[in-house]
């Protein structure tokens, strides 16, 4: 059982369980932040991939930057709301492409201690969202 | 942080730029058109002292007061008269001139004759008028609001940028504090310029009392050349300026305007801070201090 498993593991890759881009909320990097919030909250995700107007992955902005930000701003909320998201979106970012085995790509979350990767194509083109939950359906059968 | 520069004139008038560390642009001149011979008049003194300073300057003038206090106030010369003699202004000075409107239906025509089409501030976020502007394809000077945060003029901007429209200067005319006063908070200077385009302090407005007297607003001059020095040093890319040769002969905001003998000292403070300013900042910056 745990051998069959293993190798079901081996044969999963991320395009296999990855969201598709309709699917998560997908920002321009000139979005407000308030905006960028309510995408979040309508899709109940934790995590908005930032795109410039070629779709290319400029950065990601998530709950924690979200609690991060509010502990640290000064500015009243209202001029938060209107900055742009690229202001305030993590830059430096792990991504991971269609074809990494979704083995790797779960270790990587480990290790960083996340749970949402964007999938991105050698150009850097935002192609999906590896998010935890529906990968461990896949691997749990259900 | 850079902002878009913004060309104005040109096309047989001098050609102005305004924004990052070009010279410091001066948009001045009275409040109202009163009458042809006062405009010209006006025009010439003002072009003997900006020529002395070498100062580029847009000269402006309003052809329509629509919100004054009072309907018995003046209300303006109306859109054909003004625009016509803001067109021999232009053509006999070989400058820009900038006009506001108030009416949508005037955006076209103020577009054809000014190289410069002014939003007031009380209709700083009206989506027909900021659309009007753009459609004029002409470059566009929009005022804060009074009741307006500096950062909510991003939406006014956004608007304008969805109708087409990249080429603003953004300004400061003072906020509202409490009733019948304004106050002049700088840091709306570096805050919308942050949005990316240049900006520029209204020195004049700044210190109006609105509707201070009733049914006439005060003002409190003596600060103008205060503020100007302030903003300059803040960082702007123009001052504003409404100018007169007797304010209290004034048709329009005689409380607030310049008189035209102060002009050539206020402009000369803020020419030299302006260059200070920019010999000071251009190597480090101004906006990577305490952003970590």
């Amino acid at each position: 059982m745990e051998n069959s498993m293993s190798t079901q593991i081996e044969e999963i890759y991320v395009k296999d369980v990855m969201m598709n881009c309709d699917s998560f909320p997908v920002v321009n990097d000139r979005e407000l932040l308030r905006e960028t919030i309510i995408e979040m909250c309508n899709y109940g995700l934790g995590i908005a991939c930032i795109v410039n107007e070629k779709k290319q992955l400029k950065g990601v902005f998530t709950d924690g930057d979200i609690r991060r930000l509010i502990l640290k701003v000064q500015k009243p909320i209202a001029a938060l709301f209107v900055d742009d998201v690229k202001d305030y979106c993590t830059k430096i970012y792990s991504s991971i492409t269609p074809d990494t085995s979704l083995k790797s790509a779960i270790l990587l979350m480990e290790k960083l201690n996340i749970w949402d990767l964007p999938v991105v194509d050698n150009e850097n083109n935002l192609k999906g969202l590896l998010h935890l939950h529906p990968a461990l359906k896949k691997l749990l059968g259900i | 942080m850079e902002s878009r520069i913004i060309a104005i004139g040109g096309n047989g008038v001098n050609y102005v730029e305004v924004g990052n560390d070009k010279p410091l642009v001066f948009i001045g001149g009275p409040c109202a058109i009163e009458s042809e011979k006062h405009t010209m008049f006006m025009a010439e003194k003002i072009a003997e002292i900006c020529s002395d300073l070498c100062i580029n300057w847009i000269f402006k003038s309003c052809y329509d007061k629509d919100c004054r206090s009072s309907k018995d106030s003046f209300h303006g010369v109306g859109i054909i008269e003004g625009l016509k003699i803001l067109s021999k202004v232009r053509e006999e000075f070989k400058i820009p001139v900038v006009s506001d409107f108030s009416d949508p239906n005037w955006a076209q025509q103020t577009g054809a004759v000014c190289d410069l089409v002014q939003i007031p501030a009380y209709l700083c976020r009206q989506t027909s008028i900021l659309k009007a502007a753009a459609l004029t394809e002409k470059p566009i000077h929009l005022k804060k609001g009074q009741f307006m945060s500096p950062w909510n003029m991003k939406n006014s901007v956004r608007k304008l940028e969805s109708f087409g429209c990249n080429q603003v200067i953004l300004t400061d005319r003072g906020t509202f504090f409490g009733y019948n006063q304004l106050v002049n908070d700088m840091t709306s200077l570096p805050i919308m310029r942050k949005i990316g385009y240049p900006v520029c302090f209204d020195a004049t407005h700044s210190i109006q009392l609105p509707t201070s007297m009733g049914n006439i607003s005060g003002g409190q001059r003596e600060f103008i050349p205060f503020l100007v020095r302030a903003a300059c040093a803040c960082g702007v890319n123009a001052i504003f300026m409404e100018v007169h040769d007797n304010p209290k002969k004034a048709l329009s905001d005689s409380n607030t305007v310049l008189g035209l003998k102060y002009l050539k000292q206020i402009l000369l403070e803020a020419i030299e801070i302006h260059n200070l300013r920019i010999k000071l900042t251009t190597k480090n910056g101004e906006f990577n201090v305490h952003t970590d």
